[in-house]
């Protein structure tokens, strides 16, 4: 164990991987304050940049923009009253209301010290439960990774979103996506209309800039989305202990609950940010100062965003199950390099996962540096007025798209999967169950296939064995629970309208 | 959304129409595979198939989610859309250098920006940016066209 973390700190320590890190938490600070990038479409517009480097570097430079991107978001969360990335909507509740009365720098730093403390304390949990996790993950087989596969799209597909029916759509066009290309089982060609271009498969890294970033461009630019401009000088006023003390309990509730969410699929750093406010409101000694500017009410949703950079990553390294759209983008960075996910990980080549943990602590002191010094570029950045911003980064997406291949195929895959992703923000579709879709689309026809195979085509192989039972048991309540409660909301609003028509 | 859901569900029919009949194109895979290649393709159709139905159904039945998507100004989104596609078209043949300031200032100039300098400044800036970044530290060969 202490070999392995000694490794880690070697991949982590080397000139080049400090200096990638530096650069993704610069840039995720930078990309998280601008409203419009959330760290997941920070994460995929640096993807194309990662293709290049050693993987264990790439991972540790994409976790250093999820990382930065937490804090950046708070930074137009409390100036602007704009979240720059969903993980910091909560933020701005007392965030913005510290602002008016002058406290601006008060908040940035409370969300700067308290953010580094969720995250270091993020990366110990991710170890504590990680590894363990790891080694029950050892005795699955090809069914139970099948049933996991099942089980996650069911639970994205019915958790995110509202609509059930269109949820399952998005999950079962991400899979057809994938079918497209060489069939990983056979070598037969499939969906491939004759072309060259897709034997490969549709670029995954292609089609998650579409579906992610370019999505949320053509949306902006379609509903014409504008914030305001930030305006004075700002700079960051760190807390002292007694003050930091006070926050204890509402930074322990941000722990907590940022754990929680991060390890349910679906759950990412908004839903975490809000149940964490809600709590600390719950449990602090003056509630009725949240939503007036109290320091608790931004400590605690920017504790909690900041955990789940480290919690997402549970599923993710353990089962190769990513919970949400910056996992996704994790898992697909892993795919480019040929890493797959799960306890092999761990075994095979610890120098990735333990340089990853170590990374991740150094990742979270850079933020506190740099989210320091960072400020005046980061207010200038948010200055910028939509229309250049958006040429920038359509720029950045037409030209990393080209560099994956060094080919047009992959500018035409952005743009179409930009379209439809737009299309599908727009009539209520879920963008994350596609891509869930389209990363674990291989992993659960092999495993459907390979299952079969050994049990010699019986498909109760797949009830036969507890795990992979119980998690396709899961996986069918989890679409049926919607429905269920569906129905008894219908039956409730019949009831009352029954009792209040006149007899 | 109840017309949006119509059409949505009959495109996603007229889709895996498609989809099913492209499955019985693929050539069988080796004989120990008892699936082979078309059969989990074709239960995802039959599966995208049931979902699409129910969406129309839902959808007749009047029972889709009232709320409308919120407006949108047509003109400079078809405008940007309309220089990508032509940048995707054209920028191998007249190169990256000369189609990317073009695209980036007429993206800007459709999303309404109307100052000539900060325009032109912004275009020629970026393209300069991703050249270096991607030409010439990452070593990426992007099409030079007619400056060649």
């Amino acid at each position: 164990m202490i070999e392995r973390f000694a490794l880690g700190a070697q991949i982590a320590f080397q000139p080049l991987s400090l200096l990638m890190m530096l650069l993704g938490v610069a840039w995720g600070i930078l990309g998280g304050a601008m409203p419009g990038i959330s760290g997941s479409i920070a994460m995929a517009l640096l993807l194309p940049l990662t293709f290049g480097m050693d993987p264990a570097v790439a991972l540790m430079m994409l976790a250093g923009v999820y990382i930065g991107a937490m804090y950046g978001g708070s930074i137009t969360a409390i100036l602007i009253s704009t979240p720059g990335t969903p993980g910091a909507a909560a933020t701005v509740i007392d965030g913005y209301e510290l602002h008016k009365k002058g406290q601006s720098g008060k908040a940035l730093g409370v969300s700067l010290i308290t953010g580094t403390i969720g995250g270091i304390a993020s990366v110990f949990i991710l170890v504590a439960m990680a590894v363990p996790l790891s080694r029950v993950a050892l005795a699955f087989g090809p069914p139970e990774y099948f049933a996991l596969g099942v089980f996650g799209l069911a639970l994205i597909s019915s958790f995110v979103g509202r609509d059930l029916v269109k949820g399952a759509i998005s999950g079962v066009l991400g899979l057809i996506l994938a079918t497209a290309g060489t069939d990983p089982f056979s070598g037969t060609p499939r969906f491939t209309f004759g072309t060259i271009d897709l034997l490969g498969g549709v670029a995954l890294v292609a089609g998650m800039i579409g579906l992610f970033a370019v999505s949320e461009i053509f949306t902006r630019i379609a509903e014409g989305a504008n914030w305001e401009q930030v305006r004075g000088k700002y700079r960051t006023d760190l807390p002292t202990l007694l003050e930091l003390w006070k926050l204890r309990v509402a930074t322990f509730i941000g722990i907590v609950m940022g754990t929680i969410e991060g390890l349910l699929p679906g759950g990412g750093g908004a839903i975490a940010a809000f149940i964490s406010y809600n709590e600390a409101r719950r449990w602090s000694k003056t509630p009725e100062e949240f939503g007036h500017g109290a320091l608790e009410g931004v400590a605690a949703p920017e504790t909690a965003n900041n955990v789940v950079t480290g919690t997402a990553m549970i599923p993710l390294l353990t089962f190769g199950i990513p919970g949400s759209n910056s996992a996704a983008i994790m898992l697909a960075a892993m795919m480019l390099h040929g890493i797959q996910p799960g306890p092999a990980l761990f075994e095979r080549t610890p120098q990735i996962v333990y340089g990853l943990f170590v990374g991740m602590l150094v990742a979270n002191v850079m933020m506190l540096v740099l989210g320091y010094l960072a400020l005046r570029p980061s207010i200038a950045l948010v200055n910028v007025r939509p229309p250049l911003l958006y040429a920038g980064i359509l720029g950045l997406v037409l030209v990393g798209a080209y560099s994956i291949n060094n080919s047009m195929f992959e500018v035409w895959v952005v743009l179409a999967t930009g379209l439809v992703g737009f299309v599908m923000r727009r009539y209520g579709f879920n963008i994350l169950a596609m891509v869930l879709g389209l990363v674990l689309g291989f992993m659960v026809e092999v495993n459907l296939r390979r299952s079969l195979l050994i049990a010699l085509g019986n498909p109760w192989v797949f009830f036969t064995r507890p795990i992979s039972a119980a998690l396709l048991a899961l996986a069918i309540l989890t679409l049926l629970w919607p429905i269920v409660r569906q129905l008894r909301e219908d039956r409730r609003a019949r009831a009352v309208s029954a009792a209040s028509a006149p007899s | 959304m109840r017309r949006a859901d119509l059409i949505t569900g009959l495109a996603l029919l007229a889709f895996t129409a498609l989809y099913a009949q492209q499955s019985f194109l693929i050539r069988r895979g080796f004989a120990s595979d008892r699936l082979g290649p078309a059969a989990f393709p074709r239960l995802l159709a039959l599966t995208l198939g049931v979902l699409a139905v129910l969406l129309v159904v839902r959808a007749l039945a009047g029972r889709s989610d009232p709320s409308r998507p919120p407006a949108i100004r047509g003109g400079p989104f078809a405008a940007v859309l309309g220089l990508l596609v032509a940048y995707a078209l054209l920028m191998p043949r007249v190169g990256f250098l000369l189609a990317t300031p073009i695209l980036l200032g007429g993206v800007i100039y459709a999303l309404g920006l109307r100052a000539w300098l900060t325009l032109v400044g912004t275009a020629l800036g970026i393209t300069a940016v991703l050249y270096i970044v991607f030409a010439r530290a990452l070593h990426v060969l992007l099409p030079m066209g007619v400056l060649r």
